[in-house]
């Protein structure tokens, strides 16, 4: 025989005052089942707790209804309080007499009338609950982090730190993103390279972190706690323990191509090291370029296959024969700290990018301010001299209604750290910075503003992103712009500099699809809840840090990282056991005909065919417990725990009575 | 007629309109009582029998509410239940179920207004109906 104690909180005047409460109680007194009804003050303070407990114990109660406030607010203090008092806690039921009723209804009469249609429905349906326990599964700590960027790399170290086995893939043949070829960055002008080196330096002689450089995920499977990973390591054509990176091969291979991590400014070798300084120090062979694959791949065997690299390695480190190898690892959990890509100029026409000379984008410019750039470091323009005058233009392909609606939050920053280089490097060169609205909130980034102006730079506002355009006059680069005032002026100058947008990186898709999570609108991946959960995704175990998940500075990019880095070494502890979602679906293989229906329409992918029984079977690990499944099955075989289609349709019969 | 007092019953998904009417609730927003609340974890989750059981059962109307389409917790249950809602309502109006009787919306965890709107719509209409005669589901 069932015994529900129905308990109903008076929430101080909130409930009390809107609603008849003694006659609530009379009421629920009277339903089948119920034995036993109290109400109080306000259940969840301490003294309403302790209340409930004793009484669940003391009146041997099989069953709870809390009659109170949303189940949203304290659904789970009341589930651990009936657990503290021997009960499964998913045989407690909240009617929400508070935000439902006594809150949204005036009329005292009608409210109390309400609250009695609530109560008895939430007393017909926890006769029908089910006790369900939290299964635990076995799962490993170890991680893989995909990006080595600044993000990339704060998450592998603090993971590494804690003793975590992590494996970083990287697709470039180095590491430290797009951070390690900047020079000065914001708000300190601190030197990136020199910043970020000795992390670089930990990352490669860290004994528990495993680095894939110039390779990509190739397959995910598995699920939080337990995926089986296959990484493709390309072919290096280079041995990465014999080469010292001494440069004898590049220095003597003849074929030159443009060479992107200088973002095509200048060229390198067919076999080459990105830039100087890159880590790890060893070179790779551009296969679609070398001489010797090349000749390959049309079957010349006329020609002699090229092999100077070879001859010229001291070390002979060189070896055509490298296959691509594919590594299976097992982890339990994922960072994708994949990065962005800067936004094509060329598709604004009225920029001038791709047309004329002298045009940068902020990522050019980057490289033109690099050391180890295609310039050394000094600004000078296509015939070697220096600008007498150079304009920075903001917001090239964010908040435009054709392009990016974003800001991209780093610009304004990056552009008047461009203007006081410029200045420190040659102050007699003009510089004027085109913007509309200055965009500069973050730790000592205004002041950057304030440097501006005493460098004598020249801050003209326009009347928007789309105000300003970029054409030649007599060998001469001309910027016309429409200034706040609505005013259209002209202004020659030596070198325009375009403040590119931060968009998805180019692989943000095919990512975001082998990994089983969403892409938002503007194509960054999509965060679980972009206040509370910024980190984690939708999809258990996998985790986004940096640019990938949305354009940001370097700062907040090493934040995530580390928050990801957090989240995994709290939800994934070593010899500890994974909790999982009590309430998640069930299949009943009685019932099950085998249709399929519900694998396809799963958005977890956690319902698979059992070949052998020839009946769907739900993954306890990956079902979130949506319930879609149970709507679409039509056998009824697939159940909905704590939402069960009895539960539901009693609660329907109970409002109609 | 006048007197009429339809009975709503309304599936709310957990994760937004759920807490879009408890955000009504808690502005102390006032709306008519004629909508019952039934929480489901996912809009998806109404199954077209709940819909047909709640007409059966004499219900003058039935409003599904949801996460805006992109903003499901779960994805794309909101998909879901936008197909089969399409479905339902022309079967529903073969059976003589006025295309009023049967709603579906979207309300974020902020929208109280929004939800309040809807809410009086719906009721306002069901109530220019009149109750509901289900002889066809019965």
């Amino acid at each position: 025989m069932e015994r529900i104690g129905v308990f109903i909180c008076e929430c101080g005047p909130n409930i009390k005052e809107a609603l008849n409460v003694e006659e609530i109680a009379k009421y629920a007194s009277s339903l089948a089942h119920v034995a036993f009804v109290k109400s109080h003050t306000l259940l969840c303070a301490e003294a309403g707790k302790a209340l409930l407990k004793k009484e669940i114990i003391e009146r041997n109660l099989s069953r709870v209804v809390i009659a109170a406030c949303s189940p949203k607010e304290h659904e789970s203090t009341f589930m651990k309080i009936a657990e503290e008092a021997g009960l499964n806690p998913y045989l407690v039921q909240i009617a929400n007499i508070r935000e439902h009723c006594a809150w949204v209804i005036s009329d005292k009469v009608i409210a109390t009338e309400k609250a009695k249609v609530i109560i008895r429905t939430a007393v017909s349906r926890v006769l029908l609950h089910q006790p369900i326990v939290n299964k635990e599964i076995d799962c490993t700590p170890d991680a893989l982090v995909v990006g080595a960027g600044v993000a990339g790399i704060e998450a592998a170290l603090v993971l590494a730190q804690k003793g975590r086995k992590v494996y970083l893939v990287e697709k470039s043949p180095n590491i430290g993103g797009r951070v390690v070829r900047y020079e000065d960055v914001f708000p300190k002008f601190e030197c990136a390279t020199c910043m970020l080196d000795p992390k670089l330096d930990e990352i490669l002689h860290k004994n528990n972190i495993h680095v894939f450089t110039y390779s990509v995920v190739d397959e995910v499977l598995g699920y939080f706690g337990n995926f089986i990973i296959k990484i493709k390591k390309k072919a290096r054509s280079v041995s990465t323990e014999t080469c010292l990176g001494c440069g004898a091969c590049f220095e003597a291979c003849p074929v030159n191509v443009k060479n992107r991590y200088n973002e095509n400014l200048n060229e390198r070798k067919a076999i080459y090291i990105p830039f100087v300084g890159a880590l790890p120090n060893v070179a790779v062979i551009d296969r679609k370029n070398c001489l010797h694959f090349r000749n390959k791949a049309t079957e010349n065997t006329e020609e002699k296959k090229c092999e100077i690299c070879k001859a010229n390695c001291p070390f002979g480190a060189i070896n055509f024969d490298d296959q691509d190898e594919i590594i299976e690892i097992k982890v339990g959990s994922v960072v994708l700290a994949t990065g962005f890509d800067s936004f094509i100029a060329n598709k604004i026409p009225r920029s001038g990018y791709g047309k004329f000379e002298n045009i940068y984008t902020g990522l050019e410019f980057e490289r033109i301010l690099s050391s180890t750039g295609p310039t050394g470091g000094e600004v000078i323009l296509k015939n070697g001299e220096s600008p007498k005058s150079a304009a920075i233009i903001h917001c090239v392909g964010s908040r435009s209604k054709k392009f990016h609606n974003y800001c991209s939050g780093v610009c304004c920053t990056y552009s008047l750290t461009f203007a006081h280089i410029i200045k420190k490097k040659s102050p007699n060169t003009e510089v004027f910075n085109f913007y509309s609205d200055f965009s500069l909130a973050g730790k000592g980034y205004h002041e950057l503003y304030d440097k501006a102006l005493e460098d004598g730079v020249n801050l003209i506002r326009t009347a928007g992103p789309d105000a300003v355009e970029v054409n030649e006059d007599a060998g001469s680069l001309v910027v016309k712009y429409k200034d706040a005032a609505g005013k259209e002026s002209k202004l020659a100058v030596d070198m325009v500099i375009l403040s590119t947008a931060i968009e998805p990186s180019e692989d943000a898709t095919s990512i975001s699809q082998l990994f089983d999570i969403t892409l938002g609108s503007d194509g960054f991946f999509t965060e679980e809840h972009d206040k509370l959960a910024p980190v984690s995704t939708t999809t258990g175990g996998i985790f986004i840090a940096g640019c990938c998940q949305g354009p940001k500075d370097i700062q907040s990019s090493v934040a995530q990282g580390a928050a990801a880095a957090g989240k995994i070494l709290s939800c994934l502890v070593p010899g500890e056991k994974l909790k999982l979602e009590a309430t998640i679906a069930e299949i009943d293989e009685k019932l099950c005909s085998g249709c399929k229906i519900c694998i396809g329409l799963c958005p977890y992918k956690a319902i698979y065919f059992d070949k052998e029984k020839k009946v769907a079977a739900i993954n306890d690990i990956l079902c979130k417990g949506c319930g879609i499944c149970s709507a679409a099955c039509p056998s009824g075989a697939v159940k909905a725990r704590h939402f069960t289609s009895c539960e539901i349709t009693a609660e329907i019969k109970e409002i109609m009575k | 007629m006048n007197n009429f007092e339809p009975r709503i019953v309304a599936f709310l998904c957990s994760w937004c309109s759920y807490a879009g009417a408890d955000k009504a609730g808690s502005s102390r927003k006032t709306y008519p009582q004629n909508i019952n609340i039934i929480r489901v974890m996912c809009s998806g989750r109404v199954d077209p029998q709940f819909v047909l059981e709640a007409f059966k059962e004499g219900a003058d109307g039935v409003l599904i509410l949801g996460c805006h389409p992109g903003d499901c917790h779960y994805k794309e249950g909101n998909y879901n239940i936008l197909r089969r809602y399409h479905f339902l309502k022309k079967v529903l109006m073969e059976l003589g179920i006025e295309e009023g009787r049967f709603k579906l919306d979207w309300v974020s965890s902020t929208e109280d207004d929004k939800f309040v709107t809807i809410v009086s719509e719906m009721v306002k209409n069901v109530k220019s109906l009149g109750p509901l005669r289900n002889e066809a589901l019965i």
